[in-house]
């Protein structure tokens, strides 16, 4: 492990860590963007009914459980490709 | 030279272990069912149910015992990723998202919605900023992760003092709800129900250490779902004719409205003078369950769902827990796991909440005609629900019925009126997710003292091996937190809340910098970590003479400027300080790799091969 190393042009390195950070970013605003904008719009949401609950309601107690479980599933997979793939470019290189 | 990696092999029989562990449960249940048929009382069935299960964690604890560092704190580096989950799980519920959650869900209905979200939001924060990272990096506590990131004592040793403060917060919520709960079942005094629980996770925390914790808290979270899952289910059949209260409790919705007006609930006044959050002390329900943003508002909610959050994604107690599987995707996977198990959760308790608050009101707005409910006497005994008719009218009101916030999810099985043993069930659930968080914070607690400040300190290894030193600090942190919760009364939701924004402030900032940007050095670190703590711990201690951080919305929004301004103080000092050394960089370069050897054991590896060859 030496510092040369590290700052020596990398593209293999550089691409996994641009889309390692988009994907983080995307996560993470999607997840937090989806919570904001419930909350804001909560009292009208609560107007309309979805399954017998009031949808704001049901947003906030399970609906967006339910985006943040798959947004955390989608994240795994696509994580794993974009690992798979510098894996895959460091062995060809 | 290439480290020799370990057999990392996972038992292949966990699974029938485990069913076993999960058939022995259902089986002992049934039985005691029987038996209360038969005749045998409450209090025998209470103790059984609740002592035979404890009793089998210690065993499971006891046959994980090692000796072994690496299996002490990292469990051998072999827990397969669902099994890593459940303890994730256990760890951010805990006993106080069991009775306290629920209890708050069931006084303020939708305001209360702030605080699951924040722990499913929370882990995934963690699985996509911090675990995968952590993993790569394999130490064994988090503070040992930054001194090794930023190659500096000074930032292990304060990482390690600073988490105290959350770790300990938590450690003695968890303690003291599940002193409350043995000390109502089985029954003994507060005192002694204090003693044996801290006697208990200091015992599984000593023998085995992550290991241990690893496989009695597996056994303890397998426990408690079953025993949350099955009161619930037959309440909610007996409610909705549906085994699934999480999709169903929604058309209970008008019923539960008209027992509301009946009681004499109306819509709260945002802003009123009302305790923002439930106390400990017995109080009345006031506020409508549907009622949206009435004791909190929208910007309080927001606040609090992202202290909770950001304070979930950085427990110090569930990142010590990201060396433990197999690989970095492993790890990855695991917390998705645990989410989806927190997630199951966390749509799960507003439904205990909502049935409790139906049979309650309901039954209490016939007590004119019909007499006072069957349940009242029960729950009165235990010091659960109290009500009495202030104003002489006959009618006992929402304002006259006093309900103990952490014993609502207790009190569903006997307002439904089902045999007593889904209520010792319901009550061993609770104490076995309680006895698996508390195991988890102490045994963080204690490690980190033992292995970050002691070990670093004190350079001559023969005067405190290792695992003693853990032992020793593991003990004394038990007894510290025991003699605490003899001499204080604790509010395990609101000390949880505290020592979330606590972790959110100090650890969110230096971990987001440590591994998201090159550019972060030791000193950056220091300064995130203390701007962070001392700005959070000012405004809790004298900002609250002025006001400031007075409710669970002020600490959420104090934490969070505390997480800015941390931050800042990090990028300033990175910025203005010596450039990041060369290790530093190239540390980061290979935390960031998506696979290869463990950085922590390749060192480790690297220091033993010269002892070896000589």
């Amino acid at each position: 492990m030496t510092a040369q190393a590290a700052e020596t042009e990398n593209p293999v390195r550089d691409r996994h860590q641009l889309r390692t950070l988009a994907v983080a970013v995307t996560t993470v605003s999607a997840a937090l963007c989806a919570v904001a904008i419930a909350i804001i719009y909560a009292i009208a949401l609560n107007q309309l009914w979805f399954l017998h609950f009031p949808l704001g309601f049901y947003l906030l107690a399970q609906g967006l459980i339910f985006f943040i479980v798959f947004v955390s599933f989608w994240y795994v997979r696509v994580q794993e490709r974009i690992d798979h793939t510098r894996t895959l470019n460091e062995e060809i290189a | 030279m290439t480290a020799q990696s370990r057999q990392r092999t996972p038992n292949p029989h966990l699974g029938a272990y485990y069913g076993i562990v999960a058939s022995a449960f259902i089986c002992v249940a049934i039985l005691l069912a029987m038996a209360e048929q038969l005749g045998w009382s409450d209090g025998t069935i209470a103790r059984w149910l609740i002592l035979l299960p404890l009793a089998l964690y210690l065993v499971i604890a006891v046959a994980a015992r090692t000796l072994d560092v690496e299996d002490f704190f990292a469990s051998g580096r072999r827990v397969p990723q669902v099994y890593n989950a459940l303890l994730l799980a256990a760890i951010t519920v805990g006993g106080t998202g069991f009775f306290a959650y629920t209890g708050a869900i069931f006084f303020l209905g939708f305001d209360a919605l702030a605080i699951g979200l924040g722990w499913t939001c929370g882990l995934l924060l963690a699985g996509v900023l911090f675990v995968p990272y952590l993993r790569r990096a394999g130490a064994y506590t988090l503070p040992a992760f930054l001194g090794q990131r930023f190659q500096s004592r000074e930032t292990r040793i304060a990482a390690s003092a600073l988490q105290v403060m959350p770790t300990a917060l938590l450690l003695a919520a968890e303690l003291s709800i599940a002193a409350t709960v043995a000390s109502i079942f089985l029954p003994l005094p507060y005192w002694l129900a204090v003693l044996m629980v801290a006697a208990f996770v200091a015992a599984t925390g000593i023998l085995g250490g992550m290991r241990a914790l690893t496989w009695s808290g597996s056994a303890e979270f397998i426990g408690g779902a079953i025993g949350l899952a099955v009161p619930l289910i037959v309440v909610s059949i007996m409610l909705t004719n549906l085994p699934a209260p999480q999709f169903t409790y929604g058309e209970m919705f008008g019923s539960l409205r008209g027992a509301e007006t009946a009681a004499g609930m109306s819509p709260v006044e945002s802003g009123a003078s009302e305790p923002i959050m439930p106390q400990i002390e017995p109080m009345s329900a006031a506020k409508p369950f549907l009622q949206s943003f009435g004791t909190i508002g929208e910007s309080g909610f927001f606040a609090l769902f992202l202290c909770l959050a950001l304070g979930t994604a950085a427990l110090p107690s569930l990142l010590s827990r990201s060396g433990v599987t197999f690989s970095v995707a492993d790890q990855r996977r695991s917390t998705a796991w645990a989410l989806l198990l927190v997630a199951l959760f966390v749509i799960t308790a507003p439904s205990i909440a909502a049935f409790a608050k139906l049979l309650m009101f309901r039954d209490m707005a016939l007590a004119p005609t019909e007499g006072l409910p069957a349940w009242l006497s029960g729950l009165s005994h235990a010091q659960l629900v109290q009500a009495r008719d202030i104003n002489g009218d006959g009618t006992i009101g929402a304002g006259e019925l006093l309900i103990t916030r952490d014993g609502v999810a207790l009190t569903l099985p006997t307002l439904a009126g089902v045999p007593y043993v889904l209520t010792a069930l319901m009550a061993a659930a609770g104490l076995a997710i309680a006895l698996a968080a508390a195991a988890s914070h102490l045994f963080t607690l204690g490690a980190s003292l033992a292995d970050d400040i002691y070990s670093t300190l004190e350079q001559r290894p023969v005067a405190l091996p290792r695992l003693m030193a853990a032992w020793a600090a593991i003990a004394a942190v038990a007894l510290a937190t025991a003699v605490f919760l003899f001499i204080a009364e604790v509010d395990a939701l609101r000390t949880a809340i505290t020592a979330f924004a606590f972790a959110a402030a100090t650890f969110f900032p230096v971990l987001l910098l440590a591994i998201w940007w090159p550019r972060c050095t030791a000193w950056g670190a220091l300064a995130s970590l203390g701007a962070g703590f001392g700005v959070l711990f000012l405004a809790v201690t004298v900002g609250a003479l002025f006001g400031v951080a007075e409710t669970v919305a002020g600490t959420g929004i104090v934490s969070l400027i505390a997480v800015v301004l941390a931050l800042g103080a990090g990028v300033g000092a990175s910025l203005y300080g010596p450039a990041p050394t060369d290790f530093e960089t190239s540390y980061y370069e290979e935390m960031r790799k998506p696979d290869g050897e463990t950085i922590f054991d390749l060192a480790q590896a690297r220091a033993a091969a010269p002892a070896e060859e000589d």
